[in-house]
């Protein structure tokens, strides 16, 4: 293969293998000889006053360590200040745990040390927490109620965040027009839920002072600086290594209290100390996302055009934040116009803190978007008795509206949503579908064709997170190495957790230096070997990684073929390219070998630096670092039909297909997978998931029994079709992928039940899609 | 997520086992553990000892004996559903086997322990309700056979001694020519069942009967033949006629997950598809 | 005859065909085992509860959640792990279909759909698509969307059916 074609090729992954026949190493699966192991006490109360902790029968127990509350970790570590200077957001401060009061069921009280996970669980059940039940605010509406109970006393009225903009004068435009169309949209609480759960492992190094900390991360350098700050260490103090890890989905970004409290411990006890997270911990205690309600105000003309929008959000956020409060809906209010031309828009975000567990970015975390978008056009289609696909028509950007700045100040610059729909429309046989459906419905069969363009926001620069006030850059930094025998290896900060990174990577690599892809090897995940990074989140791995290493592996060519030049006795290198790991020289329009290989110019590089050109260094490396631009933007459309049994409320998806441009594939089998993977996502959640807390704050889903991933039944067969138009404004022309078809699956699944329920004039704007609910709305309808 | 501290024992012989039960204050049998075993693990239950029945001989297997189909306890729900006595002669037996859970779980979970756990969800205790199977329930004092309709007490609890174990389920074999529908309607492959209902169609000359049972809907399932109008089998209507009569009537306990009338709902489109089955069969 | 609940009991494990002497209380779970004591870490741990499937094993050739599996039932069983699968260097049919359709991502579930649908596929050598949905539904993956795997189980279903005419 000609190494200037690596990227793009549907390359086979090269992580399979181990993981195929049981040799990955997953934190769990790592042997750490004399780790203790832990387990956390946890308050089974949503709001409550630690009274007393009383730990004295667990300690009995033969085999337990000792048992820590949040008194003695607070001498060990630094609170966590979450105070961004962001207008309307007020600042959040909490302790590595409790020190006095629980704000929601599964809230870590008391951390038990023993020899094994089955002792510290029997140790921990004997720690005595003495509560004082609170009442608890357990529901937007319920945190901000006058009155209502407070979690922290420096919220008040538990509004964590409120931000409104406006521009082009929306409230006029609405107050004034003749048509306004309203539509509500309100997402349930969901959860990540990787197959393999957090966890960590620590070992203090007592001699170097220095503490070794294994877990999955997707950002292990910002996780570094954090845990390093946080335990009043320095960065050199603290290393970072990653072992494989079984999906993380946005869960494994932030350092979470369970993860500090066994660091703290394995420094104060002096021991290897391990834990690994339980699914009950995971599903109550972890990360949830997305609970979010969101209303639409749309002024339009006769024929559909949008002339005004307005947003408002209200937040039901949980207890803690280990992110600005306001981060994932900003995104949301950011970028909901999307691929429509709105020329007047506003928002009004409201995040309330609740007696819950405390909500993060989960894969998509700006999923409602198109849901919220999506369904106003339909809202607008339904109010105007219009064609849904006409009303997307006349507001859709159209090239040369391009590069498009949103009201809000995001520029779309190199998407293709009126081509994407177009082609989805005849691949999905949408005219077909439609006499299908009429013929269907003639007999009592209620199908619907959803369908949902997406602007996926995606790579996330510096310029962004520094706005969003994230800790951290934004920036990637890469180097790649030819060891003297030339070998390549090469590493990035990022981590991945299923990306196929170490494939798409070895392409990137392979193609900028001139070498086959099989010779190049990826580290990463360990903050001692991979350089500073933002890491895996926003869909931004591909192409801020595979940018900055493309531009690495290019600097090392140019090195290569400079002392090749050399070597040959040429004045320049300009007639010579590296191909496949050998020099080749033009000539006469021809390129022939030279005879000469990147091995042997490695050679010399390293072993005989005499033989270099004057002045150049001896080695064969490059280091770079990256900084995206603050977004690219992918898009797509989806299309999902849908089958609704009206008698019980049960939806069928029967397919889902999508076209999608994110710009150059780098490997077209991996980008299809991670297509894959975020409908499916998309989909379960929409359907299926969601976490349930009752009126008292009671999580009750705190099993794979109760909260529901859609098995290999319920997800339908996909078809994915790439639209690929390269970004103009990265180096590799990638534009970040994988979070768009979460944002459209919800969308269409959505607006295809919606279609399937027409006729029974009734109208979906709660998920999940259950039976119940459906039932509900269709009561007294059949 | 780790259970507590156990005592165990794996008897070979059935005296040996019912010794065991009889001595011990809180021991609970342990057949195929895919009820038990999550539940322990999760500390929901904390037997002090665990009498494990796998080692025992004789207790699997399916046989025919004087017009009963007799089931061994230790019978797999996969070994059940791909028997060809079972399937010759209670087809609705081993439909409903091949529902239970996935793949994996119907590899290990066995009859026996699925009636001893008593889920009114469940498939088993609903289509031996259905059957008017007998149980026979196994102590140191001897045996005592129990009709199914006798056996469900309520949520998770059965009429079965602490000293008892399922040995066995005696079935009494169909006449050819009967009918039988079996759904069950969850929202997710292998889930229990949100509702479930069986029934069987008898329709000899100038005799017609239907039996019914349903499940999941309240604390045990429960047979609900006198909820049915009179069947009449030239009515093709009755399905749907019968279903909505006996969705009405049945009484199905609320609870805040899972209000009462949706689950009506749901049994009202269930026992059409169940009825319609069955009369297609018959 | 009866194992004390604080009693470690030593016994001896089959796996892969190999004895392991192992010496376990009775609640120890099989997957525990066969992971810390066995250092067979193939085996995955997703939710303790059987839902997940990870950790699925065969015992005695039937594939069985070894999450529910009490190590100290196991005295004379035979258990296969994913580590049979692969040991001689080579990818089986159905591993070598995950690995070109691309069935796997973060890999955590694959041991566990690998041992079931093996199993699986051995019991029903012509399947259909929608057997196959069934049969991977007591096994959650959370990156793939199931396609691909689903798609590699057909296509390893044509393969061993391809080996066995040319062996007949």
């Amino acid at each position: 293969m000609s190494s200037a074609e690596i990227i793009g090729k549907p390359l086979l992954r090269r992580e399979d293998r181990r993981l195929l026949v049981g040799q990955g190493r997953y934190l769990d699966d790592l042997a750490v000889p004399g780790a203790l192991h832990v387990c956390f006490v946890r308050s089974p109360y949503a709001h409550a006053r630690i009274v007393s902790i009383d730990a004295s029968a667990a300690v009995e127990i033969e085999g337990v360590v000792g048992v820590f509350t949040g008194v003695e970790l607070a001498e060990w570590t630094t609170p966590l200040r979450m105070a961004p200077a962001i207008e309307g957001l007020l600042p959040v401060e909490s302790t590595a745990l409790p020190l006095d009061k629980v704000l929601f069921i599964g809230d870590p009280v008391a951390c038990v040390v023993a020899r094994d996970r089955y002792i510290a669980e029997d140790a921990a059940a004997l720690v005595e927490v003495d509560y004082e039940a609170l009442e608890a605010a357990a529901s937007f509406d319920a945190a901000v109620a006058d009155g209502a109970p407070l979690l922290y006393d420096d919220v008040p009225g538990n509004l964590v965040s409120h931000q409104a903009f406006s521009s082009g004068a929306p409230e006029n435009i609405l107050d004034t027009a003749e048509i306004v169309v309203e539509a509500a949209f309100h997402q349930h609480r969901v959860t990540h839920a990787p197959m393999e759960t957090r966890g960590c492992i620590a070992e203090w190094d007592e001699g170097q002072q220095r503490l070794t900390f294994r877990l999955g991360s997707q950002a292990p350098h910002p996780l570094r600086s954090q845990l390093a700050r946080r335990l009043m260490l320095e960065e050199s103090q603290v290393r970072i290594i990653c072992p494989d890890i079984g999906g993380a989905f946005g869960q494994k970004i932030a350092l979470l209290r369970e993860e500090l409290v066994v660091a703290a411990l394995s420094r104060h006890l002096r021991r290897p100390v391990r834990w690994l997270e339980d699914r009950m911990e995971n599903l109550l205690a972890a990360v949830h996302a997305r609970q979010e309600s969101c209303r639409t105000r749309a002024a339009v003309s006769p024929d559909g055009r949008i002339l005004a929008l307005t947003l408002s959000m209200d937040v039901d956020f949980g207890a803690y934040c280990f992110y600005p409060a306001n981060y994932m809906a900003r995104v949301v209010a950011m970028i909901l116009t999307g691929p429509y031309r709105i020329s007047s828009y506003g928002y009004d975000v409201k995040v309330a803190l609740t007696n819950k567990c405390g909500s993060g970015p989960m894969r998509a975390p700006m999923a409602i978007a198109s849901w919220v978008m999506e369904g106003t056009i339909e809202a607008i289609a339904r109010r105007l008795g219009l064609d849904p696909v006409a009303v997307r028509r006349v507001n859709l950007l159209r090239d040369a509206d391009l590069p498009y700045a949103m009201q809000t100040g995001e520029v779309a610059g190199d998407i293709t949503p009126a081509q994407c729909l177009d082609r989805l429309l005849a691949d999905a046989e949408y005219d077909a579908f439609r006499k299908r459906q009429a013929e269907d419905r003639e007999r009592g069969v209620y199908r619907g064709l959803g369908l949902c363009s997406v602007v996926e926001p995606s790579t996330y620069g510096s310029a962004f997170y520094k706005a969003a006030a994230i800790p951290g850059s934004g920036h990637e930094a890469g180097w790649v190495k030819v060891e003297p025998s030339g070998a390549v290896n090469a590493s990035v900060g990022l981590m991945g957790s299923g990306h196929g990174y170490e494939t798409v990577f070895a392409q990137v690599v392979a193609e900028g230096l001139g070498v086959d892809a099989e010779t190049v090897r990826i580290h990463m995940g360990d903050t001692d070997v991979a350089p500073y990074g933002m890491g895996t989140r926003g869909a931004r791995g591909a192409t801020a990684g595979g940018s900055v290493l493309l531009l690495a592996a290019q600097a090392v060519r140019r090195k290569a073929l400079t002392i090749a030049a050399s070597m040959l006795n040429l004045n320049t290198a300009d007639e010579l390219q590296l191909q496949a790991g050998r020099v080749q020289r033009r000539l006469a329009d021809q390129w022939s070998d030279t005879g000469v290989t990147l091995a042997s110019i490695a050679h010399v590089a390293y072993l005989d630096p005499l033989r270099l050109p004057e002045g150049l260094e001896p080695g064969l490396e490059a280091h770079r670092a990256y900084d995206p631009p603050p977004m690219t933007y992918s898009n797509a459309a989806h299309a999902c039909e849908v089958l609704v049994d009206v008698r019980t409320g049960k939806v069928t998806v029967e397919r889902h297909t999508v076209v999608e441009d994110c710009g150059r594939v780098l490997n077209p089998m991996i980008v299809e997978g991670q297509q894959h993977g975020a409908i499916a996502m998309g989909l379960s959640g929409a359907l299926l998931e969601e976490v349930v807390y009752d009126e008292d704050g009671q999580n009750l889903t705190g099993s794979f029994a109760d909260y529901s991933i859609a098995t290999a039944v319920e997800i339908p067969p996909m078809r994915v079709i790439n639209l690929g138009k390269p970004s103009s404004s990265t180096p590799i022309g990638s534009k970040g992928m994988s979070e768009g078809g979460v944002m459209g699956a919800i969308g269409a699944v959505t607006n295809a039940v919606n279609d399937a329920l027409a006729p029974f004039g009734v109208v979906a704007e709660r998920l999940p899609l259950s039976p119940q609910y459906l039932r509900s709305l269709l009561r007294g309808k059949t | 997520m780790k259970p507590a501290r156990f005592s165990y024992a794996a008897p070979t012989s059935m005296s040996e086992a019912l010794a065991l039960l009889a001595e011990s204050e809180d021991a609970r049998v342990i057949a195929g553990g895919q009820s038990l075993a999550p539940m322990m693990n999760m500390r929901l239950a904390q037997p002090e000892l665990l009498v494990d029945i796998n080692r025992i001989d004789g207790l699997s297997g399916v046989g025919l004996d004087a017009g009963s189909l007799v089931i061994g306890a230790m019978t797999r729900h996969a070994d059940l559903a791909g028997n060809a006595l079972v399937k010759a002669h209670a087809p609705v037996l081993a439909y409903a086997a091949g529902t239970i859970g996935h793949y994996a779980i119907r590899q290990r979970g066995t009859i026996g322990g699925s009636l001893a756990h008593a889920d009114p969800a469940a498939q088993l205790p609903l289509v031996c309700m259905l059957l008017d199977a007998r149980i026979d329930a196994t102590s140191s004092e001897g045996v005592r056979t129990i009709e199914a309709a006798d056996l469900f007490e309520t949520l998770f609890t059965t009429t079965l001694e602490p000293s008892e174990m399922i040995t066995s389920i005696c079935v009494p074999l169909l006449e050819p020519g009967h009918g039988w529908g079996f759904r069950l309607f969850n929202r997710r492959a292998g889930d229990f069942a949100e509702v479930s209902a069986a029934a069987i169609v008898f329709n000899r000359e100038g005799e017609a009967a239907v039996r019914l049972a349903l499940g999941a809907i309240a604390s045990a399932p429960f047979r609900a033949d006198d909820l049915l109008p009179e069947f009449d089998p030239q009515d093709a209507g009755w399905p749907t006629r019968a279903a909505a009569i006996v969705a009405e009537a049945a009484p199905i306990e609320d609870n805040a997950r899972m209000p009462a009338d949706y689950r009506r709902e749901v049994l009202q489109a269930l026992l059409e598809d169940v009825l319609r089955d069955a009369m297609r069969r018959a | 005859m009866i194992v004390e609940a604080y009693e470690r009991l030593p016994i001896a494990l089959t796996v892969n065909g190999r004895s392991y002497d192992v010496t376990v209380e009775p609640r120890r779970l099989l997957s525990d085992v066969l992971r810390e004591d066995c250092g067979l870490t193939g085996t995955h741990v997703g939710c303790e509860h059987g839902v997940c499937g990870a950790c699925t094993v065969l015992i005695d050739g039937r594939p069985a959640r070894s999450c529910l599996t009490y190590a100290v039932q196991m005295q004379g069983a035979s258990i296969t792990t994913i580590e049979h699968h692969g040991a001689s260097g080579e990818l089986s049919a159905l591993q070598q279909a995950l690995h070109e359709r691309h069935g796997l991502q973060c890999g955590f579930c694959t041991p566990g759909i690998v041992m079931t649908m093996q199993a699986w596929l051995d019991e029903n050598p012509e399947p259909t698509e929608e057997g196959v949905r069934e049969a991977l539904s007591g096994n959650i993956c959370r990156c793939t969307g199931y396609q691909n795997i689903v798609d590699a189980v057909l296509v390893a279903a044509g393969r061993q059916a391809d080996m066995r005419k040319a062996g007949k």
